[in-house]
């Protein structure tokens, strides 16, 4: 626990406690990051799984910039926001939770990438997305649904 | 006032204020709403503007159904977490400046909703939206992020 007393002790995090608005700056920029990242994952796993179909395939999964960008940004606002309250967050279960989930969903959607890249995507253009990669979507929405929800309640923990 | 006071002395807005799930969890159901709304009707939006034209504008309205869960969500628990502090959240100016942005992304949504989604007979050709449509979808996008910056910050500025 030595690394999160160190954290919290260091300039950023100092800055952050007597800038008075900075720490609400970097949670708006961590919920419009979020609106970005579970937005266009929304869309990206619903179109596989069958949603607006009319919508090509291909074009659905090439929203994954819009996932990145907001994934960069809630990594960079987030860890300033942990700098900040370090000893409270890191020993927080609602974080180590959302922590866990996080590193599953990444897991989730490297497998999902795996899938993409073995079957060379001739599914992508035939629009017939195997069973697997339907449950690697079924798996990513509840991951990031319950990413949220931990986040969300690390306030009430 | 009367009202607002015996809104949050209501049964709903105690419960949403005192129990230890109330709050939390309509704020968790708030912010995924928001995520279904922005998603889908920030795709909608980048479209009429050019993005990813390959997608035909028409059928960019599949899109709604999800932008309507997401409103409809945010709706009730939005309403539910106000009822918990209601003096509080009618008095602050960032709450007000939330709503009326809100409001104008409302607006938007439907003229844009006119403009290009209106009923067009088949084979007919694909809507181009014009000068005035884009700065509708453009000024949308800003109103909605704009709400999302405000509802943040409720519980900062007065």
């Amino acid at each position: 626990m030595d690394v999160l007393i160190w954290l919290e002790g260091t300039g950023i995090a100092n800055a952050i406690r007597t800038i008075p608005w900075l720490y609400p700056a970097f949670e708006t920029g961590h919920y419009i990051g979020l609106s970005l990242l579970v937005g266009g994952i929304l869309l990206i796993d619903l179109r596989v799984l069958g949603f607006a179909r009319t919508l090509s395939l291909r074009s659905m999964i090439g929203l994954l910039p819009f996932v990145w960008v907001g994934f960069i940004i809630n990594v960079v606002t987030g860890s300033l926001l942990f700098i900040y309250g370090a000893t409270g967050f890191g020993t927080n279960k609602a974080f180590l939770l959302k922590m866990t989930f996080m590193v599953l969903a990444g897991l989730n959607a490297l497998a999902f990438d795996l899938a993409v890249r073995r079957s060379g995507a001739d599914w992508v253009t035939a629009d017939l997305p195997p069973q697997h990669v339907k449950i690697f979507a079924t798996a990513s929405l509840a991951l990031w649904l319950c990413v949220v929800t931990t986040g969300r309640w690390m306030a009430y923990i | 006032m009367a009202f607002l006071e015996w809104l949050q002395s209501s049964a709903v807005g105690v419960m949403v204020a005192e129990t230890l799930w109330g709050y939390p969890l309509f704020e968790t159901i708030h912010t995924i709403g928001m995520a279904m709304l922005i998603g889908s009707l920030g795709l909608i939006n980048l479209r009429v503007l050019g993005y990813k034209s390959e997608l035909p504008m028409l059928e960019t309205r599949r899109l709604l159904p999800l932008a309507w869960i997401g409103f409809t969500l945010n709706a009730i628990s939005g309403t539910l977490l106000f009822t918990s502090d209601a003096v509080v959240f009618f008095n602050s100016y960032t709450f007000r400046i939330k709503m009326v942005l809100i409001v104008l992304g409302g607006i938007n949504a439907a003229l844009l909703g006119q403009r290009v989604f209106r009923d067009a007979p088949a084979g007919s050709p694909p809507v181009i939206p014009g000068a005035g449509t884009k700065w509708i979808a453009a000024t949308s996008l800003v109103f909605w992020f704009g709400a999302i910056c405000a509802g943040r910050l409720i519980a900062y500025l007065p």
